[in-house]
């Protein structure tokens, strides 16, 4: 690029100003660079779609179990439901940014990243969202499998209840990459730290709502998971779609986990790149 | 001349025993893995717990029969993420790169030099978490016979063996298509089922899980193998899947190995 253009000149001064106006404008190139990016390994897009379908692995174990009756108030629809909307909201808020940054911080391929004038964690947050069209795509052909195995799982939420589900959604996307971004950051500090990604998996799978509704939790449990972050990048959206949650106190639970975990994750990022800077990588 | 399976088996060892000293090096992040073996492993029994805290059944399966099927479908985990992903993984790797160069000119067999260079070690706790849930059910279940035991661990084997051939197959697909390395995230989501006893999908699923990805075979038979609910033709069906998968994933590497023709010639 030549770079005597001077509009770019001008975009690109500093202060905070400027920095917010050229993300804006450069924002809807950086999508369209990263779905490019994506539409070049398309069918390695479909595989990432299609292994996330532990939820119907789950839905069958319940629907098994539910034969004979309800199970903790779900029948067999409730479960099919509950595991549909389970397999959308995981496809739509899933992220990759924990291995990217964990490889790009040891093998020092974070450092030609820092050089552009965009810092890496908004370009991967711009990678994410352009990928959703694709994850919307794949999504059709397993919701319509379902629709047509079991054609009363499908309804019509009232136009409240669908916006608390789109905001709902939104926090648990930003959440998802956010909880991410931390993960993959602690690889400034450890040289192996995908273990630590492994052992919060386990424990999110459980407590998101993931394996198991969590109304089906012993009852003193419920109240108290709900709060935990686990259940605001997963359970709360399907729950604030189905009913079964009030969705304004959920909400604000969620939104109130992105806004801390996001400042944690700003936090980190500036303790961390300091310190990735000391190693001279 | 040594006879020709022993110098097969001292070979295995022999590239086994490398492996093990490669990967023992990081012995800090081998002991942090423990925390998440155990972790794996709860989440891997916990929904079952859930589920029978409120019914007593699930299509014929107990609580403890159904942990059973759990034990050894961590056993299988523990297969497939301390051998056989390490290995196959690396032949793609290789592929993509050209180092399965420097393999293919040792004087083994090309396939035992593929699947048994590497070990992760880590996979450790999933074996000894395999084992504690596998044995605590039977301690309430009561002791099998001695024949069922037997004729379990066959299974186990025969199942190991069929699905080890399934990764084998997908990870031959490299040779032709060079970006395939998700296609292991693909079989690992599929292999999930194997979890929960295979009589709690419906008819398609189930023989689709007996078949096409085995896993039903290495997770599901045994524990039925040791509740003696296992008929002769299922047996048979087992070990001739086995058999099958070994000789077409065999025949399948080397019509690969004849084609490839190295990405640094």
């Amino acid at each position: 690029m030549s770079a005597g253009a001077p509009e770019e000149r001008v975009w690109l001064g500093s202060g905070p100003g400027a920095r917010v106006t050229h993300l804006i404008r450069a924002w809807p190139a950086v999508l369209r660079v990263a779905f490019a990016g994506l539409v070049a390994y398309r069918a390695e897009m479909v595989i990432w779609v299609l292994s996330a379908t532990l939820p119907l692995v789950m839905l069958s174990l319940w629907n098994a179990a539910s034969t004979g009756g309800p199970v903790g108030g779900y029948d067999q629809l409730a479960f099919t439901r509950y595991f549909a909307v389970n397999l959308v909201v995981r496809q739509l808020t899933g992220s990759w940014i924990v291995w990217e940054l964990n490889w790009a911080i040891r093998k020092g391929e974070l450092s030609p990243k820092l050089l552009r004038p965009m810092n890496p964690l908004v370009y991967n947050f711009a990678e994410t969202l352009s990928a959703l069209p694709f994850r919307a795509g794949v999504l059709l052909p397993l919701v319509g499998a379902l629709a047509w195995w079991r054609p009363e799982v499908l309804f019509l939420p009232s136009p409240t209840v669908f916006f608390a589900f789109v905001a709902s959604v939104l926090a648990s996307f930003i959440l998802a990459w956010t909880v991410q971004a931390l993960f993959g950051m602690l690889a400034f500090w450890f040289e192996q730290s995908m273990g630590f990604w492994s052992a919060w998996f386990a424990i999110w799978s459980l407590l998101a709502g993931y394996f198991v509704p969590l109304d089906l939790f012993p009852a003193w449990a419920v109240a108290g998971t709900r709060l935990l972050p686990f259940y605001s990048t997963l359970g709360a959206p399907i729950d604030v779609l189905l009913g079964k949650v009030d969705p304004a106190s959920t909400l604000a639970t969620q939104w109130g986990w992105v806004v801390a975990l996001s400042a944690l994750a700003a936090l980190t990022w500036r303790t961390g790149i300091r310190r990735y800077g000391a190693v001279g990588a | 001349m040594r006879w020709w399976p022993r110098m097969h088996m001292e070979a295995v060892w022999a590239l086994v025993r490398a492996a093990l000293l490669t990967a023992m090096q990081y012995r800090a992040s081998f002991i942090a893995e423990f925390l998440v073996g155990a972790l794996s492993a709860a989440g891997v029994a916990a929904p079952l717990f859930l589920v029978y805290a409120r019914v007593p059944e699930i299509q014929g399966w107990t609580l403890d029969q159904a942990l059973l099927v759990t034990g050894f479908f961590l056993l299988y985990n523990a297969f497939v993420s301390g051998i056989v992903e390490p290995n196959l993984g690396s032949i793609v790797e290789g592929v993509r790169t050209g180092a399965l160069d420097y393999l293919l000119l040792r004087p083994v067999d090309a396939q035992l030099v593929l699947s048994f260079s590497r070990v992760a070690p880590t996979a450790i706790w999933e074996l000894l978490a395999g084992i504690v849930v596998v044995v605590g059910a039977l301690m309430r279940l009561g002791a099998p016979t001695v024949a069922d035991t037997a004729l379990a661990a066959g299974l186990l084997m025969a199942g190991l063996a069929s699905t080890y051939g399934l990764w084998l197959l997908v990870v031959c697909t490299s040779f032709w298509f060079v970006r395939v390395d998700n296609l292991r995230f693909l079989l690992s989501a599929v292999t999930d089922a194997g979890r929960w006893p295979v009589s709690v999908y419906g008819r398609g699923l189930r023989i689709a899980l007996t078949t096409v990805v085995p896993v039903a075979l290495v997770s599901s038979y045994p524990a039925m193998a040791l509740l003696h609910r296992l008929d002769a033709s299922l047996v048979l069906g087992a070990f001739a899947t086995a058999g099958g998968m070994l000789v077409v994933s065999r025949g399948v590497l080397r019509l690969a190995l004849s084609r490839y023709a190295s990405a640094s010639s």
